[in-house]
């Protein structure tokens, strides 16, 4: 049995070589990768053509040639997959399936710089009526089609249900996972956490869910050990790059839950099993959604979800981790960010630049922190 | 026994000393921050000055943008725990601190013990910070040490809209061409830094007695703007630029007596 330290390298391997994964996937498969935007996509009606799907969740480059296609008040994460696009980066993608639940990803999926084609469609933004998830399987039939046209391969039923399943499979593994992280942040730092969600981006999932799983029992092999340090719950887009989770791991704060568009928001909601046909069963997933700055919520429970999540594992403390430029989240941060207040739960903002080099004020933010929790 | 707090800031370093009874026995300011010669001659300057000597600190402790690469420190805090602590000791009633130092802005909400309840920096520019007044005077050929006697003459202050020092820049001198006196201008950039820092008060919660920490402190005109735009009365710390080495040395001193116990001399 391979020890923690060995399978988590795996997943960083994975996670900082993307393309590489897609080379050894096509090398294995005689087939491609097709390129899944941010935020939420069916990713299973692509994983059921036999292809990859691929995250495409920026980078950490330094930003030039996207200057000339974006202002600079765009978030870094449409910075660096402009800059990539403009690079040629994406171009051996089959295709590029691209939600558009917030006005820069809109204004990005008409402007692609790349040669694939892209495939825009949807999420209706009433998310309370039955005629939304009407309207959501027409578009995600629409994407089927155009999949099928690209890939030349039938999407059978047969086929999404078994994508479902393994995909309903990954989210639980990574689910059991996140909770057994939170027990030994001696094993699983904010680096190495990140990474398994990482990978995943860049990995076929029933593959993903397999080394998730022998992760959890290498994990669950250890004894468990007191923390010295502190415990958080973070919530936002995302947490990188690398640099800035290498100072909760300097400040031994233990990441025990998260809120991250890129991680746990992505395992939140299971496609149901029943007797519907699958793509009505994925469709009532955005539905189902809750908690995300991009999926309209009339009741506004993100604080609430938050201040549950914080109870639960025990943490010290909440840190928005705010995506630069990122209106939707702006606009949650201060309903969610008085709750917390009123409920005594200590919190703390930290501006979140997926191209940031330099981390001297998220160091001083986070450190005072610590210093007071 | 003494204890030192060193502030290593990103325009300027200051140094506390602070004896057994936790009185201050000197502080130094050297206009030059992190990255220059300034944190080695603040400590020249402050050892030249009591005629003590790096081994009569019992201990060291470092805060600042520069806190992590200044040699010698036995601990490092944050600019936050520090100005907390700083403003606490000299000001016990402060419940909300407004630090503007060189290229950074902090609102801090302080509770009964002086413990700190929250707080948010300045994101994004350095717009409304120490770096931003010199821009200015430098534009309006003046320093920042004429900028608040140059404010009360003002009648009509001009308003600059720009959150982008560079544009606020190229705004001011829009104004100086079209015929603004330099009064109104200054007081119109003394504005547009309190309305700037009073967003970060605003997001922190305003509470209690308010105090100014930070060389900006210094500005009384950009005292009276934030007076007037959060609508109460502003303590100014004294010698406020030294209020986040002074709470390093409190952590110093802390320490120290942790170590040597009840010893005195």
């Amino acid at each position: 049995m391979r020890n923690v330290e060995t399978i988590l390298a795996q997943f960083k391997e994975i996670a900082a070589n993307p393309r590489q994964a897609v080379a050894d996937y096509r090398s294995e498969t005689g087939k491609g990768a097709i390129g899944i935007m941010p935020i939420y996509a069916p990713e299973e009606l692509v994983h059921a053509t036999g292809y990859l799907p691929v995250g495409l969740w920026g980078g950490n480059q330094s930003i030039n040639q996207a200057r000339t296609y974006l202002p600079p008040f765009a978030c870094s994460v449409m910075q660096q997959v402009m800059e990539l696009e403009c690079q040629g980066a994406f171009n051996d993608l089959a295709a590029v399936v691209f939600s558009v639940p917030c006005d820069t990803l809109k204004c990005m999926s008409q402007k692609w710089k790349g040669t694939s084609p892209v495939l825009v469609f949807t999420h209706p933004q009433n998310r309370g009526l039955e005629s939304a998830n009407r309207f959501l399987v027409e578009e995600y039939t629409r994407l089927q089609s155009r999949l099928e046209e690209i890939t030349g391969v039938k999407i059978s039923n047969a086929a999404l249900e078994n994508s479902i399943r393994v995909y309903n499979e990954n989210r639980a593994a990574l689910r059991e996972f996140v909770r057994l992280a939170a027990d030994y942040p001696q094993f699983v730092g904010a680096v190495s956490r990140h990474a398994v969600f990482k990978a995943r981006q860049f990995m076929e999932k029933s593959r993903h869910t397999a080394l998730v799983r022998e992760l959890i029992g290498a994990l669950t092999a250890q004894p468990l050990q007191p923390w010295s340090g502190k415990r958080v719950v973070v919530s936002g887009i995302l947490l990188e790059p690398d640099g800035l989770l290498e100072l909760f791991d300097e400040l031994k704060l233990a990441i025990v839950d998260d809120d991250l568009a890129q991680e746990s928001r992505q395992l939140r909601v299971d496609v149901q099993e029943g007797n519907e046909a699958p793509l009505y069963r994925l469709a009532r997933v955005w539905q189902r959604m809750y908690g995300c700055s991009v999926a309209t919520d009339t009741k506004k429970l993100r604080g609430k979800m938050l201040i549950e999540m914080a109870q639960k594992t025990g943490a010290d403390a909440v840190i928005a981790a705010m995506m630069k430029f990122c209106d939707p989240e702006e606009w949650d941060y201060p309903i969610y960010f008085d709750e917390l207040e009123k409920k005594g739960v200590r919190n703390l903002m930290i501006e979140v630049d997926q191209g940031a080099t330099s981390f001297e004020q998220a160091r001083t933010r986070l450190q005072s922190l610590a210093e007071l929790l | 026994m003494y204890a030192l707090g060193v502030d290593v800031g990103s325009a300027s370093s200051k140094a506390v000393i602070l004896d057994r009874n936790r009185k201050i026995v000197a502080a130094e300011v050297v206009q030059a921050g992190t990255g220059t010669t300034g944190p080695r001659r603040v400590m020249e300057q402050i050892f030249s000055k009591t005629g003590l000597h790096r081994e009569d600190i019992v201990k060291l402790v470092a805060t600042g943008y520069g806190r992590m690469r200044f040699e010698g420190a036995d601990r490092q805090f944050s600019e936050i725990s520090c100005h907390a602590r700083g403003v606490h000791y000299l000001v016990p009633e402060a419940r909300t601190i407004l630090d503007i130092g060189g290229q950074d802005a902090k609102a801090i909400r302080l509770g009964n013990g002086g413990e700190v309840k929250q707080f948010f920096m300045n994101d994004k520019c350095a717009a409304g910070t120490g770096r931003f007044l010199e821009v200015m005077a430098r534009v309006l050929e003046t320093d920042l040490e004429r900028m608040a006697a140059l404010d009360t003459a003002a009648d009509s202050p001009v308003s600059i809209s720009s959150t982008c020092t560079v544009f606020a820049e190229s705004e001011v001198i829009s104004q100086l061409s079209h015929g603004a006196s330099r009064e109104n201008i200054i007081a119109g950039v003394h504005n547009s830094v309190a309305a700037k820092a009073c967003g970060l008060v605003g997001r922190c919660g305003v509470e209690g007695t308010v105090v100014m920490t930070g060389g900006v402190a210094q500005n009384a005109g950009v005292v009276r703007a934030v007076s007037r735009e959060l609508n109460r009365e502003i303590l100014v710390a004294p010698n406020p630029q030294t209020a986040g080495a002074l709470g390093a040395a409190l952590y110093a001193w802390d320490d120290a007596r942790r170590e040597r116990g009840d010893e005195t001399g």
